[in-house]
């Protein structure tokens, strides 16, 4: 029997899953310029076919992270609509810019897709489906109430008639859109989709080599671009010598691309926005990508390498040290911290170091772009398709109303397709050669090196006890590379200390800024959380105990200043409870590890847990995570065992999606942990690829058990970074308590541990 | 003139000699299921199979193929869904999915030598990236697609 890949859709669906996805469209260019049809748009969140079928508009990015799914879930669930009949397509920037941001948060980062986006697209879906009804009521001139939506069609139960979508697509269209404060959403009792662990949408595609990421895209007479930045951040491009390249087989030109912006890497009402900005570059077009690469590497380029081209990793650690040994802006104070420590019955201090770290995105940046008749049309993955728009307007010098922009599938991205330098680098090119569509793709050595960069940060404790093991005092001095001000992540520590202060510092260093999957929370809670496990042991205590003792919400206080609640909280009972559902999801944490089989040879466990908020109020995800390791007798060797995830992310829409992305961020952190590192030498990143830069593999990942708590609201949290901060935190506690070396430093594997084989 | 077989039909190919076999599906033979990740057999996101043999093409250079029989990810479900396949779909595998291509034709080729490998097995044979991280899964989907091609290979286990 021969099994298309619908039939074997169905299939599967009678074999057990009850609900299956249609097939995804990665393009809505593609997929529209085939079809002779052009569907109907309802409002500007889906589309009706002529056969009934419906395409839901995505304003996020698809990284892997399966929001394309769940979103669809989500809107389909008020419109009632059938999986097997829907897929789904990325929105268009232009059409948002043109409708004034009407996709509502079009931004992919920070862990908010399906936080902003879930209320917004039930109203959108709500506001459809009484649409929908509203067009069968005046086609059958009869009242819209008692009208339902079954299988893609209105009813009517009362006299058995029904219309399909297709049939009234046009005069929904036309209906004025309901009011949204009075629509009404469908009752959680009700739900079909919403909190299922619908299947992902994108699985089949994905698993058979027919999902087009942006690296894949074909157009007729294409050529491809390989390309070079300087080596050092900040050099200015002088001049090359294309004449040196000229036998090369297949060189079509060589384009000289000037440094400048880069885009905003979150939107403005957000935080503040900073352009990171890209350096000049030069291109090699050929017949094909390799011939491309193997010509730019041959080409002669004279750079200006600028004022960085000393610098090494060893000069930005002196610097650093230098700042620590002054004051830093006070991020947070309470108490009084130096008679505190006066008072102590005993002190330590200690410094933690956090290095430089690339997203290592398997697919390489790429961009296609398309320049004809004073219009520019790009393709690429982007987090933030209304800055690429935006920035393929401004490289090709056209209004935006004159480009388009289409969002690709991702190779993963974790923060770096933030950027649109690679947007503007291609659109460049393609400027220098108008009419034909040029693939830029960068080489995996161009990734490494000219990214941008997750900032070196290093950070000086000062903690003191009382003879009872209650910490009284606490000083902390985070100093940081060049980055976005983010000093949330070290003052947003939840343990109640009664004298605290919290001081925060940057020194410039060469390498751009990048938001990366944990972002400051990734540098700073291992490092306070390490702290607090020393001070444990000062103590005479184990770390557990030690964290338990502190997760006391007796212990806040109730006549703090305001910027002490501010801090930790939006209230007095916030600060409470935000300390309560640590304990919570900490205790369910251990008692998941304790009920693992073969306690008999248990190794040693460590310990987090953290929320990664933002702001007070904002509304974080609970992550505790337990790590079981086990080191050799000299505690040279380490081998992560097992590791058990409980997380409370508020309302699970897919918690398929929740525990997949959950165990994912647990490998993410782990592996940076572990290995992540870039240096610098000479002004130049020293790591060029994968043998030294490495990656988690599978024989070294441990065992990962997800635990998602039930809660009762009815709106979602972001979980796909929160992860990230806590494994890491609790892989140290790990190694402390196992007896290793302290782990002040990481990548953890350049302690003097290595991983058992 | 490079002659080989690709999933079953044979191509001839105008290309420098010295052009790896992964850029050549990519871009002469439009077959863009093998991926790009590293160029130096890092993250094996390139695999295919060559002879049946899991090989990284991004190392392969085109004239070393002359008459070889080569299967990609395109070709190994063309018709019927290979267990491991069929697994990958309904255990929701791929996340991201880039590197799953070369994961699924290094989990293909190793259940063709192994109809029961053990995790240690497993580990050894699946030496790609995953940045996403679905490698606690892909470890799961690898053991329940063995099951799967010993039932419908006949073999009772």
């Amino acid at each position: 029997m021969t099994t298309t890949r619908r039939n074997f859709l169905t299939l599967s669906a009678s074999a057990g899953s009850s609900i299956v996805f249609n097939l995804a469209l990665p393009s809505m260019a593609f997929s529209a310029s085939k079809k002779g049809n052009v569907p109907q748009e309802i409002t500007s969140w889906i589309t009706v076919h002529h056969d009934n079928r419906v395409t839901v508009r995505i304003p996020q990015i698809e990284l892997g992270q399966g929001i394309t799914t769940a979103l669809t879930q989500v809107i389909a669930e008020e419109i009632n609509l059938e999986l097997s009949l829907t897929d789904w397509e990325f929105y268009d920037p232009l059409t948002n810019y043109n409708r004034k941001n009407v996709y509502v948060y079009t931004y992919s980062g920070g862990s908010f897709g399906m936080k902003m986006l879930f209320s917004p697209m039930r109203i959108a879906g709500a506001q459809i489906k009484e649409m929908l009804l509203l067009a069968a009521a005046r086609r059958w001139n009869t009242d819209a109430r008692g009208l339902v939506i079954k299988d893609h069609h209105v009813m009517n139960p009362a006299t058995s008639t029904s219309v399909g979508f297709g049939k009234l697509s046009e005069i929904a269209s036309t209906i004025p859109i309901p009011d949204p404060s009075k629509i009404k959403t469908t009752a959680q009792k009700d739900w079909r989709y919403i909190g299922k662990p619908i299947p992902r949408s994108d699985a089949y595609d994905k698993s058979t080599g027919k999902a087009i990421y942006g690296i894949d895209l074909k157009l007729p007479g294409m050529k491809y671009a390989a390309v070079k930045q300087c080596p050092v951040f900040g050099g200015n491009l002088v001049s090359f010598d294309s004449a040196a390249i000229k036998s090369y087989q297949g060189v079509q030109k060589v384009v000289a691309i000037k440094a400048g912006p880069s885009g905003y890497t979150v939107p403005p009402f957000f935080y503040e926005v900073i352009d990171w900005r890209m350096d000049d570059a030069v291109a090699v077009v050929a017949d094909s990508w390799w011939e491309a690469q193997r010509a730019l590497d041959a080409l002669p380029i004279v750079w200006d390498e600028g004022a960085n081209k000393d610098v090494s990793s060893t000069q930005i650690a002196q610097e650093i040290n230098n700042k620590l040994m002054t004051q830093g802006e006070v991020i947070r104070q309470e108490g009084d911290v130096d008679s505190a420590f006066l008072k102590a019955e005993k002190t330590i201090q200690s410094r933690y170091h956090y290095p430089f770290l690339e997203h290592a995105a398997l697919e390489p940046m790429n961009c296609t772009a398309l320049i004809e008749n004073g219009r520019v049309e790009a393709w690429a993955a982007t987090q933030y398709g209304d800055e690429a728009l935006r920035i393929t307007a401004y490289a090709a010098g056209v209004a935006p109303y004159n480009a388009k922009f289409n969002l690709m599938l991702a190779g993963g991205s974790f923060g770096r397709r933030l950027h649109s330098d690679y947007v503007s680098q291609a659109v460049q090119v393609a400027k220098e050669m108008e009419g034909v569509p040029i693939k830029l793709i960068w080489s995996r050595e161009e990734n490494m090196q000219r990214s941008f960069y997750a900032p070196v940060m290093t950070t000086d404790f000062t903690g003191g006890i009382d003879t009872d093991g209650n910490i009284t005092a606490w000083k902390s001095h985070v100093c940081q590379g060049r980055s976005v001000y983010q000093p949330y992540a070290m003052s947003r520590m939840v343990y109640p200390v009664p004298n605290l202060k919290i001081e925060y510092s940057t020194v410039s260093t060469p390498p751009p800024y990048a938001w990366m999957r944990g972002v400051g929370h990734t540098q700073a809670l291992w490092m306070y959380h390490g702290f607090v496990g020393e001070l444990a042991e000062l103590a005479g205590m184990d770390s557990l105990s030690f964290q338990l003792k502190l997760l006391d919400e007796k212990k806040v206080s109730k006549t703090a200043p305001e910027y002490h609640n501010l801090e930790i909280a939006s209230t007095y009972e916030d600060a409470v409870s935000r300390i309560k559902k640590f304990r919570e999801r900490l205790l369910h944490a251990v008692e998941k590890m304790d009920n693992k089989p073969d306690p008999n040879h248990r190794g040693s466990v460590g310990y987090a847990v953290f929320d990664m908020s933002y702001a007070p109020g904002l509304g974080a995800s609970v992550v505790a995570i337990a790590i079981e390791i086990e080191m050799s007798e000299n505690h040279s060797t380490l081998k992560i065992k097992n590791v058990v995830a409980s997380v409370d992310c508020g309302l699970a829409v897919n918690p398929q999606l929740v525990e997949t992305q959950v165990a994912g961020a647990i490998v993410f952190g782990l592996s940076n942990a572990l290995y992540g590192e870039i240096t610098l030498n000479n002004g130049r990143v020293e790591q060029s690829n994968f043998h030294d830069y490495p990656i988690l593999r599978l024989k070294d990942t441990p065992s990962i058990d997800v635990h998602i708590a039930s809660s009762d609201t009815t709106l979602p949290s972001g979980i796909g970074e929160g992860p990230v901060p806590v494994v890491i935190a609790a892989l140290i506690d790990a190694i402390h308590t196992a007896g290793g070396p302290k782990v002040r430093k990481l990548p953890i594997l350049k302690n003097d541990i290595s991983l058992s084989v | 003139m490079a002659k080989f077989v690709v999933n079953g039909k044979s191509v001839e190919v105008k290309a420098d000699p010295d052009m790896p076999l992964l850029w050549v599906l990519r871009e002469k033979l439009g077959l863009t299921g093998t991926k790009f990740g590293c160029g130096i057999a890092q993250c094996l996101a390139c695999t295919v199979h060559i002879e049946g043999q899991p090989v990284p093409s991004c190392q392969i250079p085109v004239k070393d193929v002359q008459g070889v029989e080569i299967t990609t990810i395109e070709g190994v479900g063309e018709k019927t869904l290979h267990s491991v396949q069929k697994v990958w779909v309904e255990g929701n595998i791929p996340q991201c999915g880039y590197c799953q291509s070369g994961i699924i034709m290094a989990a293909i080729a190793l259940l063709e030598k192994n109809a029961e490998p053990s995790d240690a097995e497993i580990d050894s044979a699946i030496g790609n990236i995953c940045r996403c991280g679905t490698y606690p899964y892909v470890r799961k989907a690898i053991h329940a697609a063995a099951k799967l091609k010993r039932a419908t290979s006949g073999v009772i286990s």
